[in-house]
């Protein structure tokens, strides 16, 4: 595909095959066989499903610029939605029903991105904490989506593909690798392509793109739609290779919360600060556990870091917003230009605070 | 036979639990009518006054003191949020400062239960919550008790804004930032000024709903009932926020008890962001609020 | 408002740098520019053909503040027409009511052959017609070609399935686009900067940037929302050749709103002057320099012993 624009952005990590083969080499081949099941399961199955919704998210309100507080409720549509594939059309391939999983959030998401064309900003946001609320309220209220467990509690059962069984650590991880991979990448493709293009058109400048022929309800439902179909798949995923037991409480307003923070913690419209921020946020309460029982022993039980990691997360948000608004992977970029000798491109110009929304699709 | 005595009640009891949404809409609309700002935090504030006074009165800290002390750790607060986190922020997109307040919102979450512990806390104001009986009709005192407290407040703060100095510095500052500033007033000072109030009304708020609710954490989460309210009546509006939310406070328990039993009840839970939705359609600017004119 | 004393006409058209330009590169595309009829209508006769847009007796009024009041203006093909007048004249409204941001209380707007109450903002690329704005209205996350593309967005018809597969529609499409865009971008001495983002350029280019953006698509009609405002006077220079050029190369009909009255003397064609909403003048740069009450509304009077600087 010859899109010079992409490659002149491409940075130290994709830019070159080795970078990318090196990646490759020790998602497949290292760590499923090294990883211990701790890892596996509670680190990177988690890490990798909330990369792929905060991917989702980012393509809405980092590169589209319509902001979203409901995105947990499309993490549960489309977890309920394989569930019930699964569970209702055996003869389906769970790759389908994933497929389709994610094609039933995107619809949803459609039906709650029409509001965008009239709305932006806040209001915008008011509306998607509708769409958070109902999902919620369906998934609790009817039976059907659950088979009538109580609560609305779903059990994952086994997955099998192509006649492999899908159980142990190891092989939940690798299903989700590769799911994730292949999901980011056609994301990527689409956000180099005229697409993503007409995405930051409407960010910076709606009335300019309105102006210059840009359609804009198509361009908005399509960021509705690709967003919420990415992170439906990510529900999947957090439903069949992660928790395996799910409940609607968990896909709350805190989970929305949580993806949010994902994106601007790793940075705004970027495909790498998403799966940088994902990271962080799986793996700094372990860290924050550690240390604060480290210093102040027992004193230092759950509520206590829940609490403190409510702080941290929050003022880390505030902080970010002031200090670097462009997030986490631009603070990441700065050091591995002055580390890595090999980069042609210098470090990106200095932005004033006023345009930290110009951060361009950087993947 | 519609039972016009039930639908009264339920209508009276809607409206005097809008009330105290109002309540916490008035916070909002302070500060939006000032800065800008849609101050998400607002609720977390509510709940680190609620406990901060419960907490205080649970150590033998006599009511009165309670109060004043309360009073003054949220004044505190409201005027270091606005040095340290708004003003950095002054030329930012106002998205950009409501995911900061969201950001601040858990900090002083976090930060009222790590203080004050995670209990749930009982916290009464004194008030015999045994209903009144008007021709028939269920009337609960807390609620008229609320009612009367807000009106009070809001009769204040109107008297304060048409009759003291800042008042109108606020109402100056709210109308046209750029004339205020070529008039000499120092807008510090009056978003200084405005996160006060903000913070005083969180306390009245906050007890409140603290005797109503109980203290807890989900106390924060009013914020939640409060965007309806303001996008009925106008971000910009304290009318607004008073019709706003007498209107969401009647529709919610209306439509819970009309609307509810044919979807299994619990609609109480959407019914006023849907109300909401569909008022951001028709009227984005509200009831009572200012009509925004796009320049290109 | 320009208090800066203008540059004559000399000087404007014509620095050393520029002719060498000029004389050694040429333009890749010429068509041939309708100057007859341009020049015709500089001696007062009436214009044959049909003019690219007809304004007649817009009205605009924003709740008690009037815009503009029974506003009408014609410009004929390939001319550039000014409109000048002081601050809140209501000469941006008259852009936006063209390009159809704004929806006017009375009159007709009239593209071509097309005649509107109120132009279909989302058309305007499908009929030829392109502007830029007073405060830059730049994609400021996009790289400079990327932005310029945008350009020739309405071209494109290749769905976004078509976009992720890579079809060779799509690739079609988008290298024609880059083509065009590249192309446009060389025309505006741009072309060194072009993969930088376009937020991260002095203004002067921004402003470029947005010009290539709108000549792109070879509009018909070009609206110009100061498109020199704020620069210097080198930037100005380099800037006005352009939109001569571009009118002189595509045949592109423009109207301007500026505030630099020298510039706007030597570059237009006619002028057309607002005031308080109201057109108080309309005609050659010479007409419009000596109509009195131009001259009590806006211009002044120059004195022997000082140049009165425009207001």
């Amino acid at each position: 595909m010859s899109t010079p624009s992409l490659s002149i952005n491409a940075n130290w990590l994709t830019r070159s095959r080795v970078g990318v083969a090196v990646l490759l080499v020790i998602a497949y081949g290292v760590i499923p066989f090294t990883g211990s099941e701790y890892l596996l399961d509670a680190i990177l199955t988690p890490f990798l499903a909330l990369a792929l919704a905060a991917v989702g998210l980012n393509v809405l309100t980092g590169y589209a610029g319509q902001v979203s507080l409901g995105s947990a409720a499309f993490l549960a549509v489309g977890a309920y939605a394989a569930y019930n594939f699964n569970l209702r059309i055996p003869e389906l391939p769970f790759l389908v029903s994933l497929v389709l999983a994610g094609i039933v959030a995107a619809a949803v998401g459609l039906v709650f991105g029409l509001p965008s064309l009239r709305l932006r900003g806040f209001y915008l946001a008011v509306s998607t904490l509708a769409a958070q609320f109902f999902v919620q309220w369906a998934l609790t209220k009817f039976g059907w989506f659950s088979n009538d467990n109580p609560s609305g509690v779903i059990d994952a059962p086994t997955l099998t593909i192509g006649g492999v069984q899908i159980s142990g650590a190891a092989r939940r991880y690798v299903f989700s690798v590769t799911i994730v991979l292949i999901a980011t990448f056609l994301t990527v493709r689409l956000l180099a392509a005229q697409s993503g293009r007409n995405f930051i058109a409407v960010r910076d400048h709606e009335i300019a793109a309105k102006v210059i022929g840009v359609p804009l309800l198509r361009t908005k439902l399509l960021a509705f739609g690709v967003s919420s179909f990415l992170i439906g798949v990510a529900g999947v995923l957090w439903a069949f290779a992660y928790l395996r037991t799910v409940e609607p409480a968990g896909f709350n307003l805190d989970r929305s919360f949580q993806i949010l923070f994902i994106i601007i913690i790793g940075g705004l419209a970027s495909i790498r600060g998403s799966f940088l921020g994902a990271a962080f946020i799986v793996v700094f309460p372990l860290l924050l556990s550690r240390v604060g029982a480290a210093l102040l022993g027992n004193v230092f039980d759950s509520g206590v870091l829940e609490m403190s990691q409510r702080i941290v997360i929050g003022g880390l948000i505030v902080g970010l917003l002031i200090a670097e608004p462009r997030g986490l992977i631009a603070l990441v970029d700065r050091l591995s230009a002055r580390i890595l000798p090999k980069l042609r491109r210098p470090a990106p110009q200095p932005i004033s605070p006023q345009n930290y929304h110009s951060q361009k699709g950087v993947i | 036979m519609f039972d016009y005595q039930f639908f009264i009640e339920v209508l009276v009891g809607g409206l005097l639990s809008g009330v105290m949404y109002s309540l916490v809409a008035i916070g909002f609309v302070l500060i939006y009518k000032t800065s800008g700002v849609l101050n998400f935090a607002q609720g977390a504030m509510l709940l680190f006054a609620a406990l901060t006074f419960v907490s205080l009165v649970e150590r033998g800290v006599p009511f009165p003191l309670a109060l004043l002390a309360t009073l003054a750790v949220m004044v505190l607060l409201g005027i270091t949020i606005e040095r340290v986190i708004l003003r950095p922020l002054v030329n930012q997109p106002p998205i950009t400062l409501f995911m900061a307040t969201l950001g601040l919102s858990y900090v002083i979450e976090g930060a009222a239960q790590l203080l004050w512990g995670a209990q749930v806390h009982g916290l009464d104001l004194g008030i015999n919550d045994t209903p009144f009986n008007v021709a028939g009709v269920f009337i609960s005192q807390f609620d008229l008790f609320a009612a009367a407290v807000a009106g009070a407040m809001v009769a204040l703060f109107a008297l304060f804004f048409r009759y003291t100095r800042t008042g109108l510095a606020f109402r100056a500052v709210a109308d046209d930032q750029f004339a205020a500033l070529a008039v000499g007033l120092r807008l510090p000072r009056v978003w200084a000024a405005v996160w006060t109030a903000a913070g005083i009304v969180a306390v009245v708020a906050g007890l409140l709903w603290g005797a109503r609710l109980g203290v807890q954490f989900s106390l924060s989460l009013v914020v939640l009932k409060a965007l309806p309210v303001l996008v009925l009546g106008g971000f910009d509006s304290i009318a607004g926020a008073i019709v706003g939310g007498l209107l969401i406070g009647a529709i919610e328990k209306l439509a819970e008890v009309y609307v509810g039993p044919f979807f299994g009840g619990g609609i109480e839970a959407w019914a006023a962001y849907v109300v909401a939705l569909g008022f951001l359609l028709v009227r984005p600017s509200g009831l009572f609020g200012q009509k925004l004119v796009e320049r290109a | 408002m320009s208090l800066v004393a203008t540059a004559d006409a000399e000087t404007l058209s014509l620095t050393p740098a520029l002719a060498r330009e000029r004389a050694g590169e040429g333009t890749k595309d010429v068509r041939v520019m309708p100057t007859v009829a341009a020049q015709e209508l500089a001696r007062g006769a009436a214009p044959a053909a049909v003019p690219v847009l007809a304004l007649e007796d817009i009205s605009v009024a924003f709740g008690g503040v009037v815009a503009l009041r029974d506003v009408s203006l014609r410009v004929a093909e390939g001319e550039i027409r000014a409109v000048i007048g002081p601050n809140g004249a209501g000469k941006s409204s008259l852009l936006n009511v063209v390009s159809g941001l704004y929806r006017p209380d009375r009159g007709r707007v009239r593209l071509g052959d097309r005649d509107f109450t109120h132009v279909p903002t989302s058309r305007l690329a499908g009929y030829g017609v392109a502007r830029t704005f007073q405060n830059l209205a730049l994609f400021k996350g996009l790289s400079v070609l990327d932005n310029v593309m945008m350009g020739v967005v309405h071209r494109r018809r290749a769905g976004f399935l078509q976009q992720i597969l890579g079809t060779p529609w799509a690739r079609r499409e988008e290298a024609a686009n880059r083509a065009a865009a590249e192309e446009v971008t060389g025309f505006l001495h741009l072309t060194e900067a072009k993969e930088r983002i376009a937020g991260t350029l002095p203004y002067g280019l921004q402003k470029r940037v947005e010009l290539a953006r709108a000549l792109v698509a070879r509009p018909k009609l070009l609206l110009l929302d100061e498109p020199l405002a704020g620069m210097t006077l080198t930037e100005k220079q380099e800037l006005s050749w352009h939109i001569r050029n571009a009118r002189d190369s595509y045949g592109t009909t423009i109207v301007l709103i500026e505030h630099d009255i020298g510039v706007v003397m030597d570059l237009s064609d006619r002028i057309a002057v607002l005031d308080h909403g109201c057109k108080i003048a309309d005609g050659t740069p010479d007409q419009v320099r000596t109509d009195q009450a131009v001259i009590d509304a806006y211009l002044g009077v120059a004195h022997d012993d000082e140049t009165e600087l425009a207001l």
